[in-house]
């Protein structure tokens, strides 16, 4: 088993018992995305930044998280900061988007309400499937079927996780048999 | 040199020069994982010939791997990715390449400046493909394809180049065609420290970490390699995560074929990897080299066979894992023992 | 990595008060190695001329990175020691080399390089402090990226100032004062885009005063940038004491700790001596008392858990008994 701490998955986004994050009191102009259930640790928030310029959105899902993050980053200063309260699958989604639109990881808080759900990606065929599985265990694919483990892996620019093929070593079950070719003699 | 077809991977026969040239990677009777840096152009000799001279190596093989990346990124265009601060980064490892190319193979290849300047041109010249053409240095109008793609067309090596900002690499761009069991595609934009997450002891060990400030340390100029090895089924070039359905199931079956079928089928495979901080982008270059030789050609080098019987027997269980060897790992050691000059 | 690089000395350019502007290049010509913007060379200075050390001094490259033929430096005389200044001396060896003459330098290293992700870049330099900037200015233009230079100068002293306003144009802005500086920087440093990346270059006092804004309006340290080679010489701290080897060693004040080892006779693998390229790294036997490190090498992680140090800028810092003596390992 690997330690958890040395891969690519945010300590926030598999311990559930990792203490709070705060928003970095350096920062000058706020965005707080708030997402279904996590009220509480945004009024908290909200209270640590009393003062500063500070824009709250009330999002119903990532799309709108996402949509709301880059109408305030195209107008926003070096000195912005972004706090985002959600579950682990949604800050992990909202971070990517983040890191594609240039955010320095200093300039990005995550307060998790829940680490059940996660976003696993296919490797072998693209979907992507939302499931409430742990990591290492295994989920199947709503692409392709196939039993996909949920690795230890998260990408940062879409803030999925890896998933291949579980028993793609045991015979019969590999989808895609021709490929094997030169093997039987 | 013809450019041949996809090599068929139950080919037998082996080029001479791909034995004479093998990178054999167990210096020792036992193999850990190491920092195991060494200044690059090195040239190491074997009991079957010699490698290392090049930083890019040329062989009888590259009409043929060339021809193997052109199809797979056709089929999955996801093994070629530049993350859009990365072009200059992009421009300077195609002239890295040319120049390294040319250094090993001057009656192959040539690269000429034109002109200096802020903005210079040159002119290349790639005798084994035809290729004789001018370009600008920024100007992606002036080259056929990206200047990454249009590189890796004609090198063997896969190319990762590296991000450093604040005091971290990112794995930020590349063409990796020839993947031993991970994902180019999955793991882009990663930090150094997290593409390598999943691999069991080296950070434990601190191995990763201490690679990490090595190559922040490298300055432009200074080229270093390491060697890094493992089993592959058949002449399997693309071992990818992403086609693991596909030579996954090699892993059983070899398990049950019979001794004969079992030397021609598994491959030593031995990564050369190079390590180049590049000028102007200041980023790092990463080259994977990817040699394959099966077990029924390594045991006609007897110290070969012999070291590398030793090393895989006594590897620790959970870096043969890792590797994905631990099912067939003791038949190939009974294997090579087996095969000595007497057996 | 210490190969060094014959140069001979091609052009001198004194039309700057204090500053000389030398041009390098191999001496049969040939093209030198490329290098990454913002890079300088670590000049070997020899013993003479009342320099009882050889010394080492890092400058920051000024021209063309891509093909060069020729190395550039712009080089501020610092009065010496014995001219009742801090200067070790260095500089003005340099302001006396003549056309003709050699000397061996490191080939470029770069500590100070434009971080790519940046959608744009500003640069902040005062003084001698502008030549990294103007290698950035330079790799801007070439690849077309936005950027905006602050060059505060004493008027009539600014180097390089129509390089720059060639290369720059209406994006480089020339202040002459502190005061006006101030007010320029807030309100520069308040309208940047998100994305922008901020460098500094210059006398300490001045990095700290453009940090210290930056901080203020909220700038997050991943997005600023400082060269270390622009902070003044260290103090000569408190003497103390080295174990070593079984031996022990006296360290006086204006004496680093490296160079006592190197007059013990004892060798310690080293390049700029000022804290940054981190090849003296020594570790830290036990034994030891406090280390008051120095360095811009270790990261904090590293620094806190005491195990090494930095030969040529660390120092021991008294004990609770008074005692100032370290333990250390070569």
């Amino acid at each position: 088993m690997v330690g958890m701490n040395q891969t690519s998955v945010p300590r926030w986004a598999w311990d559930e018992t990792a203490p709070g994050a705060a928003p970095d009191p350096r920062g000058r102009t706020f965005t707080l995305l708030v997402l279904p259930g996590a009220a509480a640790v945004a009024d908290r928030w909200a209270e640590a930044v009393a003062g500063r310029a500070v824009r709250r959105h009330e999002a119903a899902d990532v799309p709108t998280a996402v949509a709301a993050l880059h109408a305030d980053l195209a107008t926003a200063r070096v000195g912005h900061r972004v706090l985002v309260a959600g579950t682990a699958r949604e800050c992990l989604a909202v971070r990517a988007a983040g890191v594609r639109a240039g955010l320095a990881d200093d300039e990005m808080t995550f307060g998790v309400v829940s680490t059940a759900d996660r976003a696993v990606w296919c490797v072998h065929c693209d979907a992507t499937t939302v499931a409430p599985v742990a990591i290492d265990d295994v989920v199947a694919c709503t692409g392709c079927a196939r039993s996909l483990l949920v690795y230890p892996h998260v990408s940062r620019r879409t803030g999925e996780h890896l998933g291949f093929m579980v028993d793609a070593e045991q015979p019969g079950t590999a989808a895609e048999q021709p490929g094997t070719a030169g093997v039987a003699a | 040199m013809t450019l041949a077809p996809t090599a068929d991977p139950t080919a037998a026969t082996t080029a001479p020069d791909l034995v004479a040239g093998f990178p054999f990677p167990f210096p020792n009777e036992t193999y850990r994982y190491s920092t195991n840096v060494e200044p690059a152009r090195g040239v190491v000799t074997t009991p079957a010939g010699q490698w290392g001279a090049a930083v890019v190596d040329v062989d009888s093989a590259y009409g043929d791997e060339l021809a193997e990346r052109a199809a797979i990124l056709e089929r999955d265009p996801s093994r070629h990715a530049v993350l859009p601060h990365m072009d200059v980064a992009c421009w300077d490892a195609m002239l890295c390449l040319m120049r390294e190319l040319a250094l090993s193979r001057p009656d192959a290849f040539g690269l000429e400046v034109l002109d200096g300047g802020p903005r210079p041109s040159y002119r290349w010249r790639n005798d084994l493909l035809g290729i004789d053409h001018t370009f600008v240095l920024g100007d992606p109008a002036t080259l056929p394809a990206p200047p990454l793609r249009w590189i890796t067309a004609q090198v063997q090596e896969d190319v990762v180049l590296l991000d450093e900002r604040d005091g971290t690499l990112y794995g930020d761009a590349g063409v990796v065609t020839f993947a031993a069991d991970w994902s180019f595609g999955f793991d882009v934009g990663m930090t150094f420290l997290e593409i390598h997450g999943p691999v069991p002891r080296i950070h434990a060990e601190g191995v990763i970490t201490r690679a990490h400030e090595f190559i922040k340390r490298l300055q432009p100029g200074e080229t270093y390699r390491r060697t890094n090895w493992t089993l592959t089924i058949g002449r399997r070039l693309d071992v990818s995560t992403e086609l693991y359905p596909e030579w996954g199931p090699d892993r059983e079956t070899v398990q049950v074929v019979d001794d004969e079928t079992f030397g021609r089928l598994v491959h030593l495979r031995t990564e050369v990897q190079h390590l180049i901080r590049l000028p102007e982008s200041g980023a790092v270059m990463f080259l994977i080299r990817s040699y394959l030789l099966p077990f029924d050609e390594l045991v006609r080098v007897e110290p070969w066979r012999v070291r590398a019987a030793d090393v895989i027997a006594e590897l620790p269980e959970d870096m043969a894992d890792y590797k994905g060897i631990a099912k067939y790992r003791h038949r190939a050691a009974a294997w090579l023992r087996a095969h000595g000059p007497t057996g | 990595m210490s190969a060094r690089l014959d140069l001979v000395v091609t052009s001198v350019d004194d039309a700057v008060p204090g500053i000389r502007s030398v041009t390098l290049a191999a001496p049969d010509g040939a093209a030198l190695p490329p290098y990454t913007p913002g890079s300088h060379l670590v000049v070997d200075v020899p013993v003479g001329g009342g320099r009882t050390r050889k010394a080492a001094n890092a400058y920051s490259l000024t021209g063309e990175s891509v093909h060069p033929t020729s190395y550039a430096i712009s080089v501020l005389r610092c009065a010496t020691t014995a001219e009742g200044g801090t200067g070790a001396g260095g500089s003005a060896w340099v302001h006396g080399l003549a056309v003709g003459d050699r000397l061996t330098a490191t080939p470029p290293r770069s500590a100070f390089a434009p971080v790519h992700v940046a959608t744009r870049h500003l640069l902040v330099g005062a003084g001698i402090g502008i030549t990294p900037l103007l290698s950035h200015l330079r790799s801007h233009v070439r690849w077309g990226r936005d950027a905006e230079l602050v060059y505060v100068f004493r008027d009539g002293h600014g180097a390089h100032v129509d390089e720059l306003k060639e290369l720059g144009g209406d994006r480089v802005t020339f202040l002459h004062d502190r005061a006006g500086l101030a007010e320029h920087l807030a309100v520069r440093l308040a309208e940047q885009p998100l994305g922008t990346h901020l460098y500094t270059c210059g006398p300490a006092g001045f990095m700290d005063a453009v940090v210290a804004t930056a901080t203020d309006l909220g700038w997050p340290a991943s997005r600023v940038h400082l060269e270390p080679f622009g902070v003044a010489a260290l103090d000569p701290g408190e003497p103390f004491t080295v174990g070593v080897a079984g031996r022990v060693l006296e360290v006086p004040s204006g004496t680093s700790l490296l160079e006592a080892l190197e007059d013990g006779g004892l060798s310690v693998p080293n390049l700029c001596r000022q804290g940054v390229c981190g090849e003296c790294r020594v570790e830290v036997a036990p034994g030891s008392g406090p280390v008051l490190h120095r360095d811009l090498y270790l990261d904090d992680a590293t620094r806190a858990s005491g195990s090494c140090l930095m030969a040529c800028v660390s120092r021991a810092l008294p004990a609770a008994d008074g005692r100032a003596h370290l333990e250390v390992t070569l």
